[in-house]
């Protein structure tokens, strides 16, 4: 992954008295409105538990996990609470039946094999009393502006490395799903940082290239659904996936050249 | 292999002088191999423009690593297609010069620069060849390509003994990278698929491997047998499309390629007998001569032995070319390496054997013929073709700003 030089990082720590300090800080009134539908996806989630109605549990944990995505956390951005929110068992001793594996994640692996719903329900508290904690501590939150550049392609490596590979699958097959929360999720980014790229040299636009190759991901995406719902992604086949693997290769090609066009913004 | 060698060595002595560009110190050395030393491979630039290809006439004693990749084409129109080739063109010529793909030192709108930086900072030629091949999918209304497809391209059919697997076979574009080592292979097509992802994705990919002499002569198959002894000479006209093929004229000076993925079961191979085993391929396995010769390179003599008695009428040389009049223009050049998988196949077995590749006039005459006379031959029972693809591989870029199938498209 390609950081931009320490030294750079270290002259932005300012909040919005740089151009980058200033989109850092509409992300961040983002993300704020983000958590806000977050926890009450959470709340619908956790006020349908009782009802013992598994696939209305399953929509709205959907719900939940895709405005998720929507924020962006990508490369541990939220620290020690993006992990209990939206992290994976790998890496964990006892995988799925760690402790340590909580939020999103972990309800989804229980809503798909079969755990009893009102079993989850200590996982859904914690799950909010999570999302509670980052809201309050949001503004308080670092967000280094030069950090801001790279989000553009690490939302969308997140979702390669993740999502497509179906490493981050516990059960729903929803791949799809959350790589089209997360497009959704880079082009707020992008449309941001969109006053700070530079013109376009010998008319190559990086971010004309990056907002097409996105349309194109998105096009591919949405060719996928099957009477406007999601495919499941673990029964595609090959062929069917060759298009969406292609498309977002495509675009994290042109994603990854707005870090440096954007190299001396500050 | 004599004839493709001093083709080869003609190749290296005239690029000596593009080794000296990139900066190396090594001397020119002799000619000929044993003669006092070859040429670093490193420092072998094999000549990208030419009326044909020029992975598929190389000795491949130099090209020890190998991938063949089949990708499936995301590209929807005409322009698509001709970007592709356009921008496949650029970056095989450039990797085969050996020139950086991109700039040294990056310039800081590039960080991280756009070489992988697998082979260092100054890319060595190394022997690299890339060819391409096309499949019978690009043929089509969408790109224009309907009336242009070249006659007898199909998709591969299944031959008696034939287990295709789908995630192995087709392929509308295929790539067979050759070169002095596997490192230089990963960067080529490392670099290849980089530039060209929202335009193909692949279908199937192996790694190949030749095995040097051992201890002289052709190098060894998988079965321990000296493998490409025969294949014919340039000259022989049995390889290139010409005016006469009855193809398109945009295909002279092309070929056509066909590509079989065959596992071989060499655990059940090992355990059958040396006796056995020469009288299934019809050649001694320590001399890789004929089992009426001495020599790897004698000729078998047929006529002397019309009922099987010293070479079985089934041996698999003997079907394969029984070398008759009748079955002469059969004969077609082949290409093809050891290839070994990760893992194992479900009952523990190797996931070992060999890419066959060759490359022909005429799919139906040459490749074709020959598989139909080897159907039932009792090497079958250790061998499982589950893979591969018919391709025709466009004539040569005779000019710099040219691109591969620039004719196709009238």
């Amino acid at each position: 992954m390609q950081r931009l030089a320490p030294a750079t990082v270290l002259t932005t720590t300012t909040r919005v008295g740089t151009p980058l300090g200033a989109v850092a800080e509409q992300y961040r009134a983002y993300v704020g409105q983000k958590l806000t539908q977050l926890a009450a996806d959470v709340a619908q989630l956790r006020a349908g538990l009782p009802g013992n109605d598994r696939s209305s549990a399953q929509r709205r944990w959907l719900a939940a996990q895709l405005t998720w995505q929507q924020v962006g956390a990508a490369y541990g951005s939220f620290g020690r609470l993006g992990a209990a929110i939206g992290g994976l068992a790998s890496g964990l001793p006892r995988g799925v039946a760690d402790p340590a594996f909580t939020g999103l994640h972990r309800i989804e692996y229980g809503l798909y094999s079969g755990e009893r719903l009102p079993d989850l329900r200590g996982s859904v508290d914690r799950l909010a009393a999570d999302v509670t904690a980052l809201r309050a501590g949001l503004a308080k939150l670092p967000i280094v502006p030069t950090d801001m550049p790279i989000r553009c392609h690490e939302i969308l490596e997140d979702a390669l490395r993740d999502h497509l590979s179906g490493q981050d699958d516990y059960g729903s097959g929803m791949a799809y799903a959350l790589t089209s929360a997360d497009v959704l999720g880079t082009r707020v980014v992008l449309k941001e940082l969109k006053p700070l790229i530079p013109a376009p040299v010998l008319g190559h636009s990086p971010y004309d290239q990056s907002k097409a190759a996105l349309d194109r991901l998105d096009a591919a995406l949405d060719a996928t659904k099957v009477s406007g719902r999601w495919p499941d992604y673990r029964s595609l086949t090959k062929h069917q996936r060759q298009p969406v693997n292609g498309a977002i290769g495509a675009a994290l090609e042109a994603l990854y050249r707005i870090p440096s066009a954007l190299g001396k913004v500050q | 292999m004599s004839v493709n060698r001093r083709n080869f060595l003609r190749g290296a002595a005239g690029t000596l002088a593009a080794a000296g560009v990139l900066g190396s110190s090594r001397p020119a050395q002799a000619e000929g191999r044993g003669g006092g030393g070859d040429p670093d491979p490193a420092t072998i630039s094999v000549p990208f423009l030419g009326a044909n290809q020029s992975g598929i006439y190389r000795p491949d004693f130099v090209q020890k690593a190998s991938c063949f990749a089949a990708f499936r084409l995301l590209v929807d129109d005409r322009a698509g297609l001709q970007a592709l080739l356009q921008t496949l063109t650029t970056h095989i010529q450039s990797l085969t010069e050996g020139s950086l793909v991109g700039s040294n030192p990056p310039r800081e709108s590039e960080i991280g620069g756009l070489d992988s930086g697998v082979l260092g900072a100054q890319v060595p030629p190394d022997a690299l060849t890339v060819t391409v091949g096309l499949g019978a999918g690009v043929f089509t209304d969408s790109y224009g390509l309907a009336a242009a497809r070249p006659r007898g391209l199909t998709t591969m059919p299944v031959f008696s003994g034939d287990s295709p697997e789908p995630d192995w076979t087709g392929g509308d574009l295929v790539l067979q990278v050759c070169s002095n080592a596997p490192d230089s292979v990963h960067h080529a097509l490392r670099d290849l698929t980089r530039a060209t992802r929202g335009m193909m994705q692949l279908e199937w990919k192996i790694l190949g491997f030749h095995s040097g002499p051992r201890p002289t002569g052709a190098p060894r198959n998988l079965f321990g047998y000296k493998d490409g002894i025969v294949n014919p000479a340039e000259d022989e006209g049995l390889v290139w499309i010409d005016k006469n093929s009855g193809q398109p004229d945009w295909a002279i000076g092309g070929t056509f390629m066909v590509v079989r993925l065959i596992r071989m079961l060499v655990e059940f191979w090992d355990r059958i007998g040396v006796p056995e085993q020469n009288a299934i391929i019809g050649r001694d396995r320590d001399s890789g001569a004929p089992l009426d010769g001495t020599d790897e390179t004698d000729l078998p003599n047929y006529p002397a032995d019309p009922d099987g008695a010293v070479i079985p009428l089934d041996a698999h040389i003997r079907l394969a070319n029984p070398r008759t009049a009748e079955t002469d223009r059969s004969r077609l050049l082949r290409r093809g390496y050891n290839y070994e998988n990760f893992g194992m196949s479900r009952n523990g077995n190797a996931e070992t054997g060999l890419i066959f590749c060759s490359y022909q006039q005429n799919i139906a005459d040459q490749f074709e013929a020959t598989q139909l006379r080897l159907a039932g031959e009792p090497m079958t029972d250790y061998i499982q073709p589950f893979g591969g693809g018919y391709f025709v591989v466009p004539p040569g870029v005779e000019q710099f700003g040219g691109y591969l199938g620039e004719g196709m498209f009238g």
